[in-house]
């Protein structure tokens, strides 16, 4: 599987080689076109449990859509929902990306999902829900943002602060811990910045430029109210 | 060199995400290489230069440092194979920094236990309370519901159910349920519902209610009864639960529960989604014993207060009695028909005496009526 992303910017897709006989998993609904020779099948990842946790616990697509070069070589298109940036990375089976729910766009056939279970208070306290997707594996993970896509990377030790609605994805080696964004309960509310995270290297963060949240606050000013 | 990475190894001019690499154990150290050609260089490293911790999201990881300044290197190992080969093969020095770091792991996991055990046990409980003990709270928290609301509400649901059914405009099974009904809200005393009641076409020998005085009756029910009295009852029953506001208190208690799991899970969106999806299944809303026995003993004061024969009410349980053999008392909601019957006996005995007045209607002929029309399946 290889990949290409066309568009770069806040409408970009990403064009996905198969040779025969080859998959990508894809978030459902993410498919724009396909080759004649692409044979798309609706699939419970990590089985019946698993795809229940995933939908239950992290608010994930109960399918993935599995697209199969069943008949020859040929190509996909993929698109995520929200306009923002696409990022492919490789995993070669030792590094672990920690995913929130909505980051995810598509990955090889070996690249592994899982929900995975968060400490209670960075699940109280981080905005993600007490679940988010645990992604490992080999082969090429492609996630979606919301805005642009930043990438932060850590030396050892080194820390870094992030507003948690800006998160997208971060490696399993990073540690992070909930705080308060200013010294002062009052002055974190007033702020507009509440909680944030200090994520402590080594490891890469990838941020979003737009925060979901706000965007979607900033929106339902002007949809009509109906009686 | 192409070896099966097992490592992430992290420094300067290596990737940011960790370079992956090969590690493999000696007697006196270890030999890391890189899994693909980079530039890093294999370097082989001593026990005594290494440096030991815990670390990774979850402490689950071995981390293993090494040398100073632009050389200085840290390997992440995950695979718990590997970390016991290295433990077994780490000299005794080393061993109180494994120790350490393991203890690190173990502090880690135990706190999270704590905290989910905790949180769960917080969970149970606060369901327990809102399902057991919070008649109180639930009574307090629909008494400051306003009726327009729970009408809005009941008025969608009502809507939504009559569309997908065929309900009986008029005839004479149609006049006998409005007049029951106009005889019984007649009698209730500052009434603050429309109450508003349909007759559907089922082969169900049922009624149900929703909040804000929405009824209905099946025909199933009509063709069954011996008489308009026995149909009365049920009716009465029905008007009792809208009147006693049974279904909002279910519909609170439902969402007190919803609203916990809904915040455990992150899901706030999901709580207002839940909230309409409960609206749907409230013409399926199961009472509870202790509102079902309310709604018989205030529906057999309103039959005798509209002077409509109030053993018709009693002859239908005792009829459905026959229908419990093999029911267990304990794992249902109603309360066993036989003993609603003799309990309606005890209140109707404690009833002034009032004769009552017979309905206009010729029961048979309604029946008759409904004889035609094939139920809907």
């Amino acid at each position: 599987m290889k990949s290409e992303i066309l568009y770069p910017g806040a409408f970009p897709m990403v064009r996905v080689y198969l040779n025969d006989g080859e998959t990508v998993k894809a978030e459902s609904g993410a498919m724009v076109a396909a080759s004649p020779t692409i044979d798309i099948e609706s699939k419970m990842e990590g089985g019946f449990l698993g795809a229940l946790s995933r939908k239950m616990l992290s608010g994930e697509k109960f399918f993935f859509q599995t697209l199969r070069a069943s008949r020859g070589a040929g190509e996909v298109l993929l698109a995520p929902t929200v306009p923002g940036e696409i990022v492919v990375m490789d995993l070669d089976g030792v590094n672990e990306y920690m995913v929130q729910k909505d980051g995810f766009l598509a990955g090889a056939e070996g690249v592994k999902i899982e929900s995975k279970m968060q400490s209670f208070t960075r699940g109280l306290l981080g905005g993600e829900g007490f679940f988010i997707l645990k992604i490992s594996g080999t082969g090429q993970l492609i996630l979606n943002s919301f805005g642009a896509v930043h990438k932060i990377e850590l030396k050892p030790n080194e820390e870094y602060i992030v507003d948690n609605s800006h998160l997208v994805a971060w490696t399993a080696t990073t540690t992070y811990n909930i705080e308060k964004a200013s010294s002062g309960w009052i002055a974190s509310l007033t702020s507009g910045e509440g909680l944030v995270c200090r994520f402590r290297g080594p490891g890469v963060v990838y941020i979003q430029s737009r925060n979901p949240g706000s965007f979607g606050a900033w929106i339902r000013q002007f949809i009509p109210v109906s009686e | 060199m192409n070896l099966t990475p097992n490592a992430l190894c992290f420094g300067e001019g290596l990737p940011a995400a960790g370079a992956p690499c090969h590690v493999l154990l000696s007697a006196d150290g270890l030999r890391v290489s890189p899994s693909y050609p980079s530039d890093f260089v294999e370097e082989s490293v001593a026990f005594s230069a290494l440096s030991v911790a815990a670390g990774g999201l979850d402490h689950d990881q071995l981390v293993l440092s090494w040398g100073a300044g632009t050389s200085a290197r840290t390997l992440y190992l995950k695979d718990p194979a590997l970390i016991v080969a290295f433990r077994r093969a780490a000299p005794p020095e080393l061993t109180a920094h494994l120790e350490r770091a393991a203890e690190q792991v173990r502090r880690a996991r135990h706190s999270h236990r704590l905290w989910w055990g905790s949180a769960v046990g917080l969970v149970v409980a606060l369901g327990l309370l809102l399902w057991l003990g919070s008649d109180v709270i639930v009574e307090w928290a629909v008494a400051r519901i306003p009726i327009e609301w729970e009408q809005k509400l009941g008025e969608a649901v009502y809507q939504d159910f009559l569309s997908k059914e065929t309900v009986l405009k008029e005839g004479p099974a149609v006049g006998a349920v409005e007049e029951m009904t106009q005889r019984m809200t007649a009698k209730i005393l500052d009434n603050p519902y429309h109450f508003k009641v349909s007759v559907v076409q089922s082969p169900v020998v049922n009624a149900f209610a929703l909040p804000g005085g929405y009824v209905v009756v099946f025909t199933g029910l009509i063709k069954k009864a011996e008489s308009g009295e026995e149909v009365a009852g049920v009716l009465s029953h029905e008007l009792n639960h809208v009147l006693q506001r049974h279904g909002m208190e279910r519909m609170v208690k439902m969402l007190g529960l919803a609203a916990v799991v809904s915040i455990v899970v992150g899901d706030q969106q999901g709580l207002i989604g839940l909230a309409r999806q409960l609206g749907l299944e409230l013409a399926t809303l199961k009472f509870g014993r202790a509102q079902e026995t309310e709604a018989d003993v205030t529906g057999i004061k309103l039959l005798s207060d509209a002077r409509i024969a109030p053993d018709g009410m009693i002859r239908f349980f005792e009829r459905l009695s026959d229908n419990d053999k093999g029911r267990v008392e304990l794992l249902s909601t109603h309360p066993m028909s036989a003993a609603r019957a003799e309990r309606l006996k005890a209140e109707l005995a404690a009833l002034p005496k009032r004769s009552p007045e017979p309905f206009s209607f010729e029961w048979v002929k309604v029946q008759e009526s409904l004889a035609g029309a094939e139920p809907k399946k």
